[in-house]
């Protein structure tokens, strides 16, 4: 506890908290651009932040991560242009409810829910990240197939309304995750010889051609280009009736997101999906899902933020970097002479201290900045169509560029847009394509390792008390609805009928 | 006809302006005319994502070559170990500005991803920098030694489980080349990759494989916490980072491997402009800031320059090829 | 005839109206069909792969997949077949819809050669004016403007090298 307190005092500096400023809105505006996330920022803002003190660099960059993680939501909800596939789940419902002119509902329960989970997560972190860090490292290749598992039987509430349909959209995404080098064998798969698939498609590309341009097609040949949304007005941003709906799901959300993001491959878009379809499974208005729930938007966005808090355990306490921004972080601190592992505390203490004291002020920074301007933002939306979606493709066009430096990468998102199109306009919903494109390549990764550690014996897959256990939450999820949908239905029978008694 | 002025009409067309005004200005501070070849910028590309130890190279190079060169332009191609930049770099046909960082690790994804472009459509300059190659097993393991993991693999190769980066990179290079020195069979090596050092890390804690290789630098922290035991390095001499790991020639198996990264050109410049380059690499590396560079990262300076990198990375090609080919992955 | 629909739960709400329905059947039979042919695509590649030792090779899941994609596809193609023989309504919007790939293409490949700013704008205005927008040189404007800051911001302030044309930006 003195070491956070010291931790605050470093990093309450006025010059700190200026780079914490600084930081949190670099990342909500680069969170904000469809396509351009924290990783990147990171990394090109790292020789420029050479010549800072470590400790205000690394307080800027706690700012650009978390801000990166709250700006995700605003296109995805007022646009339904994610920028990566940690903000897809939020699309969902958010979209639904920015077009019923309920944006800035959406825009606050996601800001709120961020801060929440955001400082849950942040407490966990300074709190539990040895122990967390203990069970993560016990997660190797039959745990994360069990894993997959889980996540796989529990997404059919993203599938939508027609399982056929949503299925197509999964085996789409798994189709376009196959492309690319295999890892185990190194040979290149669906790459028909072409060098700029060797290394598959990236998750980025897929995201923002399969929303952006999907949506920005499908208003070109609906002929709605001036169209524009007008805000529900008079009404308080966040009813008493939101806030009821909201709150149980930031927490779930929360409980879900830190300990999957603090798997080693666990990941910030996992626990955003596991978390909308028990969002979905909860409700009390589940009629609502697909037309604007507003616990469809807080529980994967609570999600999110609290998993960008839960990736930095492995990266903290092991030193290993589970996602791309992570790895990009892990950089930075090498570059200032700092070693993450178990000793990093130890060896450099006030330093990760001062970071984590960042995080909370980070937090708070943006939930002021943020909050206040979830309705600026929601004016965005009565720019006509034709502006705000030609824009949308420079900036999804500016994104694919950068991820891959190449013009292949831009012919590659044309054609998914196309395909997103079609998919759109057939009444397929595209984010489970995004749902299929992550799971399935971990899913066949981890069980061929798992496979090639066990010399071929299946037995692998229940070898640990942890598999075991997952595997029994596989079989709970297979059986439970039916169960429970069969009681439902018993339960509002009798009601009805002793309703009709009186 | 009467023109009448409308601020809300032609508030666009002074944006415009303005932006192009900024823009101009801000190019023309940018300029410098002090650069290389007479006052060409350089333009360096790393062929792999922001982050990664090219991408780190370049950045550092584009630092220390500053007061050499003047300010050089870095730029990311991603993927498959390089070999996309690789294909984009070979377009540049006798442009002495346009730089590539390459490594070992390129040259064995050309051979395992049967790349249509290889490295002699470039103009090799000069080698940089070397990493090393530490194999290292989970602390509760039986293995102490390589003797032990030698006995191990004498006795069934496929039962030792090899964790490490992706397939055909360094660390399953030196997996092959162990086998092979041992006199056993690297076609038969039981090799899991990972898409990196960390996510091999991470099986390799949990238990479930028998040894692991990755990059000196990124398993430091590890080893001197204890949570892996390190059993030989793959340098020839041992490293200052880690005294007291030995190399794995002092353990009686006959392999040294060195990540090294250099810099190449591409093909069909002059014999002059490739001479001037070189010159301006070597002197770069002998600037205090790369020096401290190479402090910091706890990279090991191995500046090569000339025909001795030629014959190097020949050399380095036909061992390289020639364990991929025995482990059936070129 | 009703359509052999898995329905979840509560089940869709009616489309809008019978040309809604028809263009969304016709779409999905499209997309069945073009699934089925992507399936044998990836089928084709999977058998083409070396097998390893491995007790699952690398082409035991892209042949899981091309099976699941063959049999959703066709799945989807079945159901919606007789919406395709009848012909397509609204030749206009797929006009517009194939000038604005070939704005994209024509960014891509002009990308290199006219540098970030220029092409850029062209894509903004050519997207705006695609899509409906009035005043074309206000738009050109807008996107010269958004183009530029754009350039400032990324390239000059950050330093993520953005292609230049002769001009330097």
């Amino acid at each position: 506890m003195g070491d956070l307190l010291s931790g605050f005092a470093d990093a309450l500096t006025p010059e700190n908290l200026l780079w914490a400023f600084i930081g949190v809105t670099i990342g909500t505006a680069v969170g904000v651009l469809p396509g351009i996330g924290p990783a990147l920022t990171v990394a090109l803002l790292l020789p420029v932040t050479f010549r800072l003190e470590p400790a205000a660099a690394l307080i800027m960059f706690a700012g650009i991560y978390y801000g990166g993680m709250y700006g995700g939501s605003t296109t995805s909800i007022l646009l339904n242009t994610p920028g990566e596939s940690a903000s897809v789940a939020t699309a969902l419902e958010g979209n639904k409810m920015a077009r019923a002119g309920r944006g800035a509902a959406a825009l606050a329960t996601a800001a709120l829910g961020s801060f929440v989970a955001g400082t849950i997560g942040t407490i966990a972190l300074s709190v539990a990240a040895p122990v967390v860090a203990d069970l993560a490292v016990n997660f190797g290749p039959p745990e994360y197939v069990a894993l997959m598992a889980v996540a796989f039987v529990t997404v059919s509430a993203l599938l939508g309304p027609s399982l056929l349909k949503g299925a197509a959209s999964l085996v789409i995404g798994a189709t376009i995750g196959l492309v690319g080098i295999d890892t185990q064998t190194g040979q290149a798969r669906l790459a028909f010889g072409l060098p700029s698939l060797f290394d598959g498609i990236d998750v980025v590309i897929v995201v923002v051609a399969l929303f952006a341009l999907g949506e920005t097609f499908a208003h070109l040949v609906a002929g709605t280009g001036d169209s524009r949304v007008t805000p529900l007005r008079g009404q308080p941003m966040l009813s008493r009736e939101d806030f009821r709906r909201s709150w149980p799901a930031w927490l779930r959300g929360t409980a879900l997101g830190f300990p999957i993001g603090s798997l080693p491959a666990g990941g910030a878009d996992v626990p955003t999906f596991l978390s909308y379809s028990l969002e979905k499974r909860l409700s009390k208005h589940r009629e609502q899902f697909g037309r604007g729930a507003i616990e469809g938007v807080a529980g994967p966005e609570a999600a999110n933020n609290a998993a960008a808090a839960g990736v930095l355990v492995p990266l903290l306490t092991i030193g290993l970097p589970t996602s791309a921004t992570a790895a990009v972080i892990l950089t930075a601190f090498q570059s200032y002479g700092l070693q993450p592992g178990p000793q990093l505390f130890s060896e450099s203490g006030d330093l990760v201290w001062a970071l984590i004291a960042s995080l909370y002020i980070g937090n708070v920074l943006l939930l002021v900045l943020n909050l206040p301007l979830a309705r600026a933002w929601v004016r965005l939306l009565t720019i006509p169509a034709y502006g705000i979606y030609a824009g949308v493709l420079v900036f999804a066009c500016l994104g694919a560029f950068a991820a891959g430096g190449t013009i292949a990468d831009l012919l590659v998102l044309t054609v998914l847009g196309l395909i997103g199109l079609l998919m759109r306009e057939a009444g397929v919903p595209v984010a489970p394509a995004v749902v299929g494109l992550i799971l399935a390549p971990l899913a066949e990764q981890q069980l061929r390792r798992a496979l090639a550690l066990s010399e071929g014996d299946w037995s692998v897959l229940v070898s640990s008390p942890l598999t075991v256990v997952l595997w029994v939450v596989v079989a709970l999820a297979l059986i439970a609805p039916p169960v429970l949908a069969r009681r439902r239905r018993r339960v509002s029978r009798t009601r009805e009928e002793t309703s009709s008694t009186h | 006809m009467r023109i009448t002025w409308r601020p809300a009409a032609a508030g666009p067309f002074v944006a415009a302006g303005l932006a192009t005004l900024l823009l101009v200005v801000s190019l023309a501070a940018g300029r410098d005319d002090e650069g290389f070849l007479n006052g060409r910028q350089l333009r360096l590309m790393a062929p792999a994502a922001p982050g990664g130890g090219w991408d780190q190279t370049a950045r550092e190079m584009q630092a220390a070559l500053r007061d050499e060169a003047g300010r050089t332009e870095v730029y990311n191609v991603a993927g498959a170990g390089g070999t996309i930049g690789l294909s984009q770099f070979v377009r540049f046909e006798r442009d002495p500005t346009q730089l590539m960082v390459m490594g070992l690790v390129m040259v064995g994804a050309i051979e395992s991803n049967d790349s249509p472009v290889a490295l002699d459509r470039t103009t090799p300059l000069a080698r940089l920098l070397t990493d090393y190659e530490v194999i290292v097993v989970p602390a509760d393991s039986p293995v102490r030694s390589m003797d032990d993991l030698v006995t191990l693999m004498k006795d069934d190769v496929g039962k030792v489980s090899w964790a490490g980066g992706s397939a055909g990179g360094i660390e399953q290079i030196l997996a092959g080349l162990v086998t092979d020195a041992i006199g056993a069979n690297p076609a038969d090596v039981n090799y899991v990759a990972h898409s990196g050092g960390g996510e091999a890390l991470s099986t390799l804690l949990s238990g479930r494989a028998t040894v692991g290789v990755s990059g000196v630098s990124e398993l430091v922290g590890q080893i001197r916490a204890g949570t892996i035991r390190p059993i030989a390095v793959s340098s020839p001499q041992r490293l200052p980072t880690l005294p007291d790991v030995p190399t794995l020639k002092e353990q009686k198996v006959d392999v040294e491997l060195a990540n090294w990264r250099g810099v190449v050109a591409p093909s069909g410049i002059g014999a002059e402009e490739e001479r001037e380059l070189e010159d301006l690499l070597m002197r770069m590396t002998r600037t205090e800031a790369w020096q401290e560079t190479l402090q910091r990262r706890g990279w090991l300076d191995a500046s090569l320059a000339g025909p001795q990198f030629d014959r190097y990375l020949i050399d380095e090609r036909r061992t390289v090829t020639d364990v991929l080919k025995k482990m059936g992955l070129a | 005839m009703r359509p052999a629909v898995t329905d979840i739960e509560e089940g869709r709400p009616p489309p809008e109206t019978p040309e809604v329905a028809h263009a969304e059947a016709r779409a999905a039979g499209a997309l069945g069909v073009l699934m089925v042919v992507g399936a044998v695509v990836v089928l084709v590649d999977a058998a083409r792969l070396r097998d390893s030792d491995e007790a699952l090779g690398p082409a035991a899941a892209p042949t899981l997949v091309g099976v699941l994609l063959g049999v959703i596809g066709g799945a989807l193609a079945l159901q919606s077949r007789r919406f395709l023989r009848t012909p397509p309504a609204g030749r206009r919007s797929l006009w517009r819809l194939a000038a604005l790939v070939a704005v994209l293409v024509a960014f891509a490949l002009l990308l290199p050669v006219m540098g970030y700013v220029v092409s850029s704008a062209g894509l903004f205005v050519g997207a705006a004016l695609l899509l409906g927008a009035p005043h074309p040189a206000r738009v050109v404007a807008y996107g010269w403007t958004l183009a530029v800051v754009v350039f400032l911001i990324f390239d000059v302030l950050i330093g993520l090298s953005l292609p230049t044309g002769p001009w330097g930006f």
